[in-house]
């Protein structure tokens, strides 16, 4: 297996496991340094400063381990690739060192969460514990009608920026669809701009546009529909132009053979193939929308989440118990109907 | 003149593939073509050359003498109009009723928004429906396709292309998905447009005896090459190993 794998080894390979190699060298002495040294070794809680000096040295200690391991076959980049020579020892090195360097990992993960079983456990964060459960299992009532009046502005909000995202990513998404966009080289470049453009708005998190929105149109319920919409474009353009793309290319052919016009070919080939798998994930949408317009308010995006900041800011544990078992029930009532009503689509 | 003729078409895909070498071909205007070849030998390609849903690699396409290798949008809407299709799988519109999905075969003469909101001229619902009388589907025109069985979409899938009023009709293994006898039935519907009304057929198919059975002519490919131009009746046994390789054995369909 040794020989015939190494013979289909290419020098794009090769050079993926030098890389890999060298990150590997300089991850482990950056946190066999900073982390097992300092902070486990000797349990420093504040670590010395970062200089470009040791900065350089990291590197140049890392990348000489890393190019070590490399030329001597002992190496991790190697053996992920499967492209290592079948000598034992070699081999054993190379597994030890990612054991080593994924306990250094977990290691480095607890220091960085500051992960403390003292606070879990102690005297005060146990009383804490007991104030904030207990106030939240006896919520306040009085201000239930303030409450629904924000879960409802919090639903109207996911709806309409629903509403309004849907015709834009129904048009954007044949755009957007690899199959109907590679017939000239136009077409196919306005397909790569619009899914560059797409993929950048989708991967910025909801709670941020509302953040942008927030300085933009100002504090409320406006911002936090228009950061719930651009995200919703996004993504619904992304799984509707996935499902064109997965769509029978029969009837599509078909369709042109008649010698029907570009548009004709779309709305009697295209459209029957889409319309029910849009439909469920229009409303999977929705239902997502909720649950992230409960938390838009968090930053000022307006609904029931903004209520909740203002009587955690109060230390009010008891109203703030009252918001969550009713955000609670909201997406429960909305998760249970939208599967079932996406079961009845399909 | 001829209807149709190729002129060293050749297919080479984007992966390489050489899916047409070279191929001269001429159709007459009322034959019953039939193509044969192994599977991957182009036969597919080659029908799609001529309504143009491939675009070849090079050669020339010429339809009654007029170049239509290279005709883009309307004109090669109107070329495409004369030349109905039907397909292995079908290719209907499931879900939706037998009546439209004949009436889409009239897509290529109709203007673009009415026939989007589906407001199809009566006159037009009346010819579907003497299509749909012509492959003995009348009674079905409000009943979903895929509540159909296999031959009744392919009649279905007949019908639609009538819409055309083609003048010629290309059949891409109308009839391998279906069982014997069905594929008998379709066959002859097709036998019937052919001698009836004297439209041109093109048919690729894979079993011999239906060759014989309702071709005037076959043509053979072997990896993109045309090897052989004759008669059903001169496809010998060397031919038949030649088209099909030595170990090859013809099987009847009853
Ligand atoms: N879209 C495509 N992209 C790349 N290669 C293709 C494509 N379509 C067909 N081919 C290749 O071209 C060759 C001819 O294919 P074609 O479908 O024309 O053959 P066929 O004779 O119709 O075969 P079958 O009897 O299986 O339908 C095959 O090798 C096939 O793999
Ligand atoms: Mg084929």
């Amino acid at each position: 297996m040794g020989t015939e794998t190494k013979s289909q080894t290419t020098t794009a390979q090769k050079f993926q496991a030098l890389i890999l190699d060298i990150f590997f060298g300089i991850y482990f002495v950056v946190t066999l340094h900073r982390v097992f040294y300092y902070q486990v070794l000797l349990s420093l809680r504040k670590l010395p400063p970062v200089t470009v000096e040791i900065v350089l040295l990291y590197i140049g200690i890392g990348t000489i381990l890393g190019l070590a391991l490399f030329f001597l076959n002992a190496s991790p980049g190697k053996l992920i690739f499967r492209q290592l020579p079948d000598v034992p020892w070699k081999k054993a090195v190379a597994e030890h060192f990612l054991w080593i360097i994924g306990v250094l990992t977990i290691a480095t993960g607890w220091v960085v969460t500051r992960v403390s079983i003292l606070d879990f456990f102690s005297q005060e964060g146990l009383a804490g514990a007991k104030r904030i459960f207990s106030a939240l299992l006896s919520p306040e009532w009085s201000i239930l009608p303030q409450a629904l009046l924000a879960i409802v502005e919090t639903i109207y909000l996911a709806l309409m920026a629903t509403l309004f995202a849907l015709p834009v990513a129904f048009i954007l998404s044949f755009f957007t669809a690899r199959n109907l966009m590679r017939q000239s080289p136009i077409t196919l470049g306005i397909y790569t701009v619009l899914r560059v453009l797409v993929n950048f708005t989708r991967s910025i998190e909801p709670l941020i546009w509302a953040i942008i929105f927030t300085v933009w149109v100002g504090i409320g319920p406006f911002a936090g529909t228009l950061a719930l919409m651009v995200h919703t474009i996004a993504s619904l353009t992304k799984l509707y132009s996935e499902q064109i793309e997965n769509v029978d290319p029969g009837p599509i052919e078909a369709i042109e053979a008649t010698g029907a016009h570009p548009m004709q070919v779309i709305w009697f080939a295209v459209v029957p193939q889409i319309v029910l798998p849009f439909l469920s994930f229009t409303i999977y949408r929705w239902d997502i929308n909720v649950r992230m317009a409960t938390i838009i308010g968090l930053v000022g995006g307006g609904g029931i989440g903004t209520l909740l900041m203002q009587y955690q800011g109060l230390a009010q544990w008891h109203e703030v118990g009252l918001l969550v078992l009713i955000i609670a029930i909201v997406v429960w009532i909305m998760d249970y109907l939208s599967a079932r009503i996406r079961e009845a689509l399909v | 003149m001829a209807l149709i003729e190729l002129r060293k078409l050749n297919k080479i895909y984007p992966n390489g593939v050489h899916a047409l070498v070279d191929v001269d071909l001429t159709v007459q205007e009322g034959e019953f073509l039939v193509v044969i070849g192994l599977s991957g030998s182009g036969k597919s390609t080659l029908l799609r050359c001529i309504n143009r849903l491939i675009e070849p690699t090079s050669g020339q396409i010429l339809y009654r003498g007029q170049d239509v290798t290279h005709i883009q949008g309307k004109e090669l809407r109107q070329y495409r109009k004369k030349i109905g299709m039907i397909f292995q799988q079908f290719n209907l519109i499931k879900r939706r009723t037998v009546l439209l999905n004949v009436l889409t075969g009239a897509l290529g003469s109709l203007p673009v928004l009415p026939s989007i909101l589906e407001r199809f001229p009566d006159n037009l619902r009346q010819e579907a429906m003497e299509k749909l009388r012509i492959v003995g589907l009348e009674d079905k025109w409000n009943v979903r396709v895929d509540a159909l069985s296999g031959g009744q979409q392919q009649r279905v899938a007949i019908a639609r292309s009538l819409m055309q009023h083609p003048e010629v009709l290309l059949a891409d293994e109308p009839v391998a998905s279906l069982d014997p006898a069905t594929s008998h039935s379709v066959m002859k519907y097709l036998k019937q447009l052919n001698t009836d009304y004297g439209m041109t057929i093109i048919c690729n198919l894979h079993f011999l005896s239906l060759v014989r059975t309702y071709g005037t002519r076959v043509v053979a490919l072997k990896q993109g090459k045309l090897i052989f131009r004759g008669k059903p009746e001169e496809i010998t046994q060397e031919w038949f190993k030649e088209i099909y390789g030595e170990e090859a054995e013809e099987v009847e369909i009853a």
